[in-house]
């Protein structure tokens, strides 16, 4: 088995949360993780643990000891000093508390190895599935979990969606939760899993993948601490969904004497890329990549194949579009004999009949609208890509319209590239949340869509090679 | 961990694995070389491990195929590797034409045994293109190591040139998945050549 702690769902969606550590103190981590609680709804039962508790915690009833609750705790969120977190744990294991997050520091992270060693002893003797410590813990928008503390009215929370993002770091963790929320896709789960005592990547990665809530996987990775049983998991993971992922961090192994050129080539950095692309990850280079990618997987069907159309109101953003698609080995497609005619009785004269299609700049919604449907029903169009420039004339929600009518149809996929200021910000929402990506930039859009092709490709290979195992290699034995 | 395996044990290594490299043997006499040669050209390599830039050292003597070539480089190595000792002498079959390529292995510390293929000979350095993948790999793994190749048109311009290094990827890859014992492996160069390639430097660090 290669997942320690297949089920993390008492953690993201208990009944009943106690929170040790909570306060009524407002400086205190416990309280701000208390007082998320009650903001978001939690609509479960909630005890406040604190040794020092006198009377009740932000209106709920306090106890001094996880072993005083009567009632069985799905999840404790420990906010204590990391000295005395072991005790707190060992008191959960007793109390039968079904999983703990511990989001207090001051363990591996700043060399306390011992002490991190001991928290993970002791959720080993109790098989408790123990995430953290010194992580921000876990978030589930449906169930209505916010272990985060992080002030709620300094952080922007994303709307309920498919996307469940995992990350190591709980300062990209909430960068990047911030700037969902201002993306048109909806966040599924949030896990911030700090030092990885006891639940790591394998765990984490195993139980998205079979989480039916996820559809899209957003990764921040700086490590992995089993290898190989993160690579059978991550095998199985990315069949069932995109698994987005970025690596940050590469730590060369300094002592290792190097005696070889493929040592010197091979490093940790190198080795990290090849599993990604050996195992269908979708690797991001930076967070802007996490997130473009994250939008068109989300909404999007998809293509094995290229060739992709170029619809435009501005001629000269066409032509950044054409370079960008070629620097992204993709192509622009050639429209067939039928869509050529159509379009050419459908389009006034002004409108030179090819691809890329400049619609010009009075184009209005129902010139986009005719010629995305013309397109989308070609056969040698795989993908299309949609440049609105909403400062021109005839560009308005009446585009919008036509864009969503198109692109949620989930035949093709449809890309919309719209640059601009505030009115074309607008329209983006708009767009996006019905569930059609757009993005800033001819190149951003054509990156995106070469990651969809590329894990299209690689699922198209693995069902392939799946239904011809013959030729597999001897597997290892251990 | 980290000592070169004696050459002759790593070319019979790789032989049990099905995987060619250039005809070798330890010879003990200039005319122990000249029969070995019989009349083709052929590389002598004067083998220590007091030395491990044989090449610097003027330890390689290339394109050897009359009596009298063989003769002299065998007594130039002898004296120059005189304060080398022990050393052995190696002669080698020689190819001089063909595509220089790498194909190698490294143990990663998280990952386990992966196989790389590059670019060979002096390249290999100056424009790090290479592949990587973790053992075993697939037909399709090795595929896409090809294709992944900035160089790939230079390295596999034909299907059957790139079958047969799919073919050699897929043997080293079960060569590392199966010998326990080896952490890293050369082969560097594997020369391609006449339709067939040959690995022509081993290294293989137990």
């Amino acid at each position: 088995m290669a997942s320690k702690y297949a089920d993390l769902n008492p953690m993201l969606q208990p009944k009943s949360v106690a929170i040790i550590g909570a306060s009524s103190n407002p400086d205190k981590v416990g309280h701000v993780i208390m007082q998320n609680y009650i903001n978001v709804g939690y609509s479960g039962r909630l005890y406040p643990v604190n040794i020092k508790a006198d009377g009740p915690i932000l209106g709920f009833k306090s106890y001094k000891s996880v072993l005083d609750i009567k009632e069985k705790i799905d999840l404790a969120v420990i906010a204590v000093p990391a000295p005395v977190v072991p005790a707190v744990l060992d008191e959960c294991g007793r109390a039968k508390v079904r999983t703990a997050v511990v989001v207090s520091g001051g363990f591996a992270e700043i060399g306390e190895t011992a002490l991190q060693n001991e928290l993970a002893a002791v959720a080993h003797k109790y098989s408790m599935p123990v995430l953290g410590p010194n992580c921000l813990g876990v978030m589930d928008l449906k169930s209505r979990i916010d272990t985060l503390f992080l002030p709620t009215f300094k952080i922007d929370k994303p709307q309920i969606g498919g996307v469940s993002f995992v990350s190591q770091s709980g300062a990209v963790g909430s960068v990047v939760l911030d700037l969902i929320s201002h993306e048109g896709f909806g966040l599924a789960k949030f896990i911030s899993y700090g030092n990885a005592a006891v639940i790591d990547e394998a765990d984490i990665l195993n139980y998205l993948a079979n989480d039916v809530d996820t559809k899209v996987i957003i990764f921040y990775l700086e490590g992995v601490k089993r290898g190989k049983e993160f690579i059978e998991v991550a095998r199985k993971a990315t069949l069932k969904k995109p698994v987005i992922i970025i690596k940050g961090g590469t730590t060369e192994e300094g002592s290792k004497a190097v005696h070889s050129h493929t040592a010197s080539l091979a490093g940790s950095a190198e080795a990290y890329h090849a599993v990604f692309e050996q195992f269908g990850f979708i690797e991001a280079e930076d967070l802007d990549d996490l997130l473009y990618f994250a939008k068109i997987f989300d909404t999007q069907p998809l293509t094995t194949k290229n060739r992709i159309a170029v619809i435009t109101n501005g001629g000269g953003i066409g032509v950044l579009a054409t370079d960008a698609l070629y620097h992204n080995s993709l192509r622009m497609a050639e429209m067939s004999k039928e869509s050529e005619r159509k379009l050419r009785k459908a389009m006034p004269p002004i409108v030179n009949v090819r691809l890329p299609l400049d619609l010009a700049g009075d184009a209005d919604d129902k010139r986009f609208g005719i010629a995305i449907e013309t397109l989308s029903e070609d056969p040698n169009v795989d993908a299309i890509m949609a440049l609105v420039l909403f400062q021109t004339p005839g560009a308005d929600s009446s585009v919008v319209a036509e864009l969503i009518k198109y692109g949620t149809t989930g035949k093709k996929p449809l890309v919309v590239v719209s640059p601009g200021g505030s009115y074309t910000a607008a329209h983006k929402i708009m767009i996006e949340s019905a569930g059609v990506p757009v993005y800033d930039s001819p190149n951003s859009a054509a990156r995106s869509l070469a990651a969809l092709i590329s894990y299209s490709v690689y699922l198209e290979n693995a069902a392939h090679s799946n239904g011809n195992k013959n030729n597999g290699q001897d597997k290892e034995t251990h | 961990m980290g000592k070169l395996l004696e050459y002759m044990k790593a070319y019979y290594m790789l032989r049990r694995h099905g995987i060619r490299a250039l005809d070798a043997k330890y010879v003990s006499s200039a005319a122990d070389a000249i029969d070995f040669s019989s009349g083709k050209p052929i590389v002598l390599k004067a083998i220590s491990e007091k030395a491990l830039h044989k090449s610097k050292n003027g330890l390689v003597k290339l394109n050897l195929s009359t009596e009298r070539d063989i003769r002299s480089a065998y007594a130039d190595l002898e004296s120059k590797a005189r304060n080398l000792k022990p050393y052995k002498i190696l002669a080698q079959r020689m190819v001089t034409n063909g595509l220089e390529i790498i194909v190698g292995g490294n143990t990663d510390p998280q990952f386990g045994k992966m196989v790389l293929l590059g670019l060979g000979g002096i390249y290999v350095e100056t424009f790090k293109d290479f592949a990587l993948r973790v053992c075993p790999i697939t037909r399709y793994d090795a595929a896409s190591m090809i294709s992944q190749l900035r160089s790939h048109a230079i390295v596999a311009p034909d299907p059957a040139t790139e079958k047969m290094i799919a073919d050699l990827l897929l043997d080293v890859s079960n060569m590392l998945t199966k010998e326990h014992g080896i952490s890293e492996l050369d082969l560097n160069p594997v020369i391609l050549h006449d339709g067939t390639y040959d690995a022509v430097d081993l290294r293989v660090i137990e």
